[in-house]
C-alpha cells in the first residue's frame, strides 16, 4: 500500500501515489516509550510548536500565512499505542491542479521545516510567556474530562484496572508531571525528541515519488539515530478493588465494566478475538445491543470495545441508577451465554461482514489509510484487506467460545447522581 | 436522467425526479470503494403543527415525534433493521435535526441489497402501542444522557433566551414528559404527511454506476404506490426580532464556567443563491472579527480569558438563524464583556479589510475543497442545501464572488443590540444542588 524508503538510521518515509483525493496529505510521527512525564511534556511542547515559529511568531501571523496557502492544516496531536507514545503532525493542503495557477506544495514543504526546525526562542530556549500559558492549556484540556461524564468514568476505571501504567496514563500526561515544566526542560524534551526518537514520514496524494524524496531530504534534515527500545507489554494482573461506586451532580448512570483478555494485538488468537469482541458488544447486532437497549429498554447506549494492546476489553452503558445491578447481571449474562456456545451463524457471519467492511471503508481517506498501515505495518506479514478478510472469514464458532471462555470480568466502575445512589 | 458536470471540481452529478415525486442525486467518486447512501425527509423537530395528510384542521403534535418516529422506522415485525444491514455488512444510521431526518448506510459490498433495505424499511412504516411504549424507555436515556451534557445544555440554553415561540428552541429529542404522550397513531399521522417521496431526497456517492443505480430506484420505486402529493402546510407563530431572554444561568457540576452569546438572525426568509450568498458572508465576518487571526483573537487569548474549546458558528434555515460565540472560561464576565465589546466596534460601520476578505475566501476555497474528499460531507450537505433550494457546489463561485459590501451588509442583520443574549454554565455551589 506504501512504499516505504529508508530516511535515516531511525528514520522512515512511507509514500503512497494516488489521485483518489483532492488534497495531499503529510503525516509524521515522533515515537518514544511511555511515562507520565514525557506524555506531559511532549504534549506541552505540541501545543507551543503550534503556536508559532521563528518565521510566524505570533498565532495570527502564522494562521494568516496557512490561510493564504487555501486554508492548509497543519496541527500537531499527541497519542499512545501499547507502551509507546507519539507526537504527531499532521499537515494536509490542497492539490494544485484544483488551484488557478498556484504552487502550493512548494510553499508546504518549506512550512514543514519551518514548523519542526525553526522554533520561537529567545534565549536559547522557548518563549516563557508562550510556555506558562501553553501549560496552563494543556492542563485546562485534562481537567476538562471531569465535565465529561462518559470520558471521565472510563478514566476512573482505566486507573482502578491498572494504576500508573500506559493502560492509564493518558496521552496528554498529568496535571502533576506538567506543573514541574520549565523551559529548560521543554527545550530539552524538543531536542531530544527531533534527535533520538524513532520517526515514521507518511505522505499519501497525487505526487512525483522522486521529486517528493527530493524535496523531504532538503525539508527534513533528521539525522541518523538509535531509538530507545519501546518496552515490552507488562503481564496482566488483578486489580485491587474491583467494585467502586462513586456519585456526581448528575442524572443519568455510567456503567463501565473492565474485562481482561490474554489475547493482544497481532497474536495468533487476535482475528478470533476481534470475532468475539463484534459479537458480544462491537456492532448493533452484537448481544449487547440487542439485550440491553433493544430487548429490555434500560439503555440507550450499551456496546463493548476491545483495547488489543493492552488485553483489556471495556463494556459501557447509560442507564436509570436503580438499573445498576439489573444492567450489570444482563451484560455478565451476555457473556456467559457466549461461553456456554449460545452463538448463531448469522452473529458470526454479521461480525465478519462488518470487520471486512470497516477495514475497506477506512481506506478511503487518507488519513485512515495512514493510519491503518502504521497500525499493522509492524506485524511479520505485509498488510492486505484480503489477509484480514481471510482471517476473520475462517474463525469458527468453537473459536469464538474458546476466546469468551478466557475473558474474565475485573472491575466494575459506576458513576451516578447524589441522591440517587445505590444502597 | 440528467446530467451536471462541474468542470474545475472534476466532479459529474446524475439527477432525476421520479414519477412518485422522489428526487434521486447520484455521484460516482472515483477510486473510492465504499458507497453511501442517504434518504432523507424535509422532517425535522420544528414541524410540529402542520395539518396532516388528506385533512383540513391543522394539528400540534407531541415535542420529540421526529427523533421519536426516527427510532421507531427501524422496528419492523419481523425484527430489527440492524439486523439485515450487518448482514450485508453494511453500516446503517440516522439523525433527526431541526429540519431533516436522514437515514442511512455506507458499505463496500451488497450495495442493491442495502439500497433495496434502506428504500423499503423507511418506506414501509410498522408501528404498535407496544413498541411505541418500549421505546419510551430507550428514548429517555437518550434525553437523559444529553442532559448531563453542558455543551449540550450551553448550546440549547442559548438557542431558548432568543426565541419566544419558534419550536427551534424545543430540544429535538422533546422531554421524557413529552414523549410519554406519544401514540402510535401519533406516528402514522406524522409518517404518512412528511414520509411522502415528494418531501423527500435520495442521494447515493461513492463506488456506484449512476445509470444501474438510477434503474435500481426506478424500478423499486415504481412498484410502489403512493397517494398524490399535496403541499404541506406547516404553521409558525410570529417571531420577533429581538430575543426573549437576555441573560440566564444554569449550575451544573462542571469544573470550569462556560459562556455563550447568542446572536439572533432578522434575515430568515431567503432560499437560493440569495441564501447561500447570505450564509457564506455572515460566516466569513465572524471569522474576520473572532477568528484565529483577527487582533480579537489575539488579545483574549493572551489574556486567557478562553481556552481550546473556544468556538463560533452561524446556522440558517427557513425561519430561524443565530450566531453563537463562547468559550470555556474562568472569567465569564470579562469574556461577555470583551465580545459585547467587539461586537459594538462593528455596530453600524462594519469594517472590513479586502486583503482580508480575501485570504479567508482562500481558507474557505481550501477547506471546500478538503470537505469534497468525504463522500459523507458531500450527502449530506448537498441534501441541506438542496432542502433550501441550494446548490452545495455554487459554494465554489459565490465565494468567489463576494464582496465586502455582501460582508457589511449581512453582518448587520445578526448583529443588533437587542438580538444578544448571554447564556452561562456555571459550576454548582458548595452545599447546592
Amino acid at each position: 500500500m506504501f512504499k516505504t524508503i529508508p530516511f535515516a538510521k531511525g528514520v522512515n518515509l512511507h509514500i503512497r501515489q494516488t489521485t483518489q483525493f483532492k488534497t495531499v496529505n503529510f503525516s509524521i510521527k515522533w515515537r518514544r516509550p511511555l511515562t507520565a512525564e514525557s506524555a506531559s511534556e511532549r504534549t506541552v511542547l505540541t501545543n507551543v510548536l503550534q503556536h508559532s515559529n521563528a518565521k510566524y511568531t505570533t498565532t495570527a501571523a502564522f494562521r494568516s500565512f496557512l490561510d493564504d496557502l487555501y486554508g492548509t492544516v497543519l496541527y500537531f496531536d499527541t497519542s499512545k499505542r501499547g507502551n509507546e507514545h507519539t507526537v504527531l503532525m499532521n499537515v494536509e493542503a490542497v492539490n494544485d491542479q484544483y488551484l488557478a495557477n498556484t504552487s502550493v506544495l512548494n510553499e508546504v514543504l518549506g512550512l514543514l521545516h519551518t514548523a519542526i526546525f525553526e522554533p520561537n526562542l529567545e534565549n536559547g530556549v522557548f518563549k516563557e510567556s508562550i510556555v506558562a500559558r501553553e501549560k496552563k492549556m494543556v492542563i485546562q484540556r485534562i481537567e476538562s474530562i471531569f465535565d465529561d461524564k462518559s470520558r471521565f468514568a472510563q478514566q476512573r476505571l482505566q486507573q482502578m484496572l491498572r494504576p500508573n501504567e500506559p493502560a492509564s496514563i493518558s496521552a496528554n500526561g498529568t496535571v502533576e508531571a506538567i506543573d514541574n515544566i520549565t523551559v529548560a526542560s521543554l527545550f530539552a524534551a524538543y531536542e531530544s525528541m527531533l534527535a533520538n526518537d524513532k520517526i515514521d514520514i507518511y505522505v499519501a496524494g497525487d505526487i512525483d515519488e522522486d521529486e517528493i524524496v527530493a524535496k523531504l531530504k532538503q525539508a527534513l534534515p533528521f539525522k541518523d539515530r538509535t531509538p530507545d527500545e519501546i518496552p515490552a507489554i507488562l503481564p496482566q494482573k488483578h486489580p485491587q478493588q474491583d467494585y467502586v461506586r462513586e456519585q456526581h451532580d448528575m442524572k443519568q448512570g455510567k456503567l463501565h465494566i473492565g474485562f481482561s483478555t490474554p489475547v493482544r494485538f497481532g497474536d495468533a488468537d487476535f482475528a478470533k478475538m476481534q470475532i468475539f469482541n463484534g459479537v458480544f458488544g462491537g456492532y448493533p447486532h452484537a448481544k449487547l445491543f440487542m439485550n440491553v437497549r433493544e430487548k429490555e429498554s434500560l439503555a440507550y447506549y450499551a456496546s463493548s470495545s476491545y483495547a488489543s494492546h493492552y488485553g483489556l476489553l471495556f463494556v459501557v452503558s447509560g442507564i436509570e441508577p436503580k438499573n445498576e445491578e439489573k444492567a450489570l447481571s444482563l451484560i455478565k449474562e451476555q457473556l456467559a451465554v457466549m461461553q456456554a456456545g449460545d452463538i448463531s451463524a448469522l452473529e458470526l457471519e454479521q461480525t465478519k461482514a462488518m470487520l471486512t467492511n470497516q477495514l475497506k471503508e477506512s481506506l478511503d481517506s487518507a488519513r485512515g489509510q495512514i493510519e491503518i498501515y502504521d497500525q499493522y505495518k509492524d506485524l511479520p506479514e505485509e498488510f492486505s484487506v484480503e489477509t484480514w478478510a481471510n482471517k476473520w472469514r475462517a474463525v469458527t464458532k468453537d473459536d469464538v467460545i474458546e476466546m469468551a471462555k478466557q475473558v474474565q470480568l475485573e472491575a466494575v466502575y459506576f458513576l451516578c447522581g447524589k441522591e440517587q445512589a445505590a444502597q | 436522467m440528467k446530467t451536471i458536470e462541474f468542470k474545475q471540481l472534476d466532479e459529474t452529478l446524475y439527477y432525476e425526479k421520479l414519477e412518485n415525486g422522489l428526487d434521486v442525486y447520484i455521484l460516482p467518486k472515483k477510486g473510492f470503494s465504499k458507497t453511501f447512501v442517504t434518504f432523507t425527509t424535509k422532517y425535522g423537530s420544528v414541524d410540529r403543527t402542520f395539518v396532516p395528510i388528506g385533512e383540513t384542521e391543522s394539528v400540534t403534535v407531541p415535542d420529540g415525534i421526529a427523533h421519536f418516529l426516527e427510532h421507531k422506522m427501524f422496528e419492523k415485525e419481523d425484527g430489527d433493521v440492524f439486523q439485515k444491514f450487518s448482514e450485508y455488512g453494511a453500516s446503517a444510521n440516522a439523525f433527526t435535526s431541526f429540519t431533516r431526518t436522514a437515514y442511512l448506510f455506507s458499505s463496500t459490498d451488497n450495495i442493491y441489497k442495502s439500497t433495496e433495505t434502506l428504500l423499503n424499511f423507511v418506506q414501509e412504516p410498522y408501528f404498535t402501542e407496544a413498541t411505541v411504549n418500549k421505546e419510551k424507555g430507550i428514548i429517555g436515556q437518550e434525553i437523559t444522557m444529553y442532559d448531563d451534557q453542558p455543551d449540550w445544555r450551553l448550546y440549547f440554553g442559548t438557542i431558548e433566551n432568543m426565541y419566544h415561540s419558534h419550536p427551534v428552541k424545543i430540544d429535538i429529542a422533546g422531554t421524557i414528559g413529552s414523549i410519554d404522550g406519544i401514540t402510535a397513531d401519533h406516528l402514522y399521522t406524522c409518517y404518512h404527511t412528511f414520509y411522502h417521496p415528494s418531501n423527500m431526497l435520495l442521494f447515493a456517492i461513492g463506488a456506484v454506476d449512476p445509470e444501474e443505480m438510477m434503474a435500481f430506484i426506478r424500478e423499486n420505486q415504481g412498484k410502489k404506490e403512493f397517494p398524490e402529493p399535496t403541499p404541506i402546510q406547516r404553521f409558525f407563530d410570529e417571531e420577533p426580532t429581538e430575543v426573549a431572554v437576555k441573560e440566564r444561568t444554569l449550575h451544573m457540576d462542571v469544573q470550569k464556567p462556560k459562556l455563550y452569546i447568542g446572536l439572533k438572525a432578522k434575515q430568515t426568509g431567503l432560499s437560493g443563491r440569495d441564501m447561500l450568498k447570505h450564509e457564506l458572508s455572515v460566516q466569513i465576518a465572524l471569522e474576520l472579527i473572532f477568528g484565529r487571526t483577527s487582533n480579537f483573537y489575539e488579545r483574549i487569548y493572551d489574556e486567557g480569558l478562553i481556552d481550546e474549546s473556544y468556538a463560533f458558528d452561524f446556522t440558517l434555515e427557513n425561519g430561524f438563524g443565530f450566531a453563537m460565540i463562547g468559550s470555556d472560561t474562568t472569567e465569564p464576565v470579562a469574556l461577555e464583556q470583551a465580545i459585547k465589546a467587539e461586537l459594538a466596534k462593528y455596530e453600524g460601520n462594519a469594517q472590513f479589510a479586502s486583503n482580508d476578505l480575501e485570504r479567508i475566501k482562500r481558507k474557505k476555497i481550501g477547506f471546500f475543497l478538503r470537505a469534497l474528499n468525504s463522500i459523507e460531507f458531500i450527502a449530506n450537505q448537498f441534501t441541506r442545501y438542496s432542502f433550501n433550494d441550494m446548490n452545495l457546489f455554487d459554494v465554489l463561485p459565490v465565494l468567489e464572488e463576494l464582496t465586502i459590501e455582501d460582508l457589511t451588509t449581512a453582518f448587520a442583520t445578526v448583529q443588533g443590540e437587542s438580538q444578544q443574549t448571554v447564556f452561562k454554565v456555571l459550576p454548582t455551589e458548595k452545599g447546592e444542588q
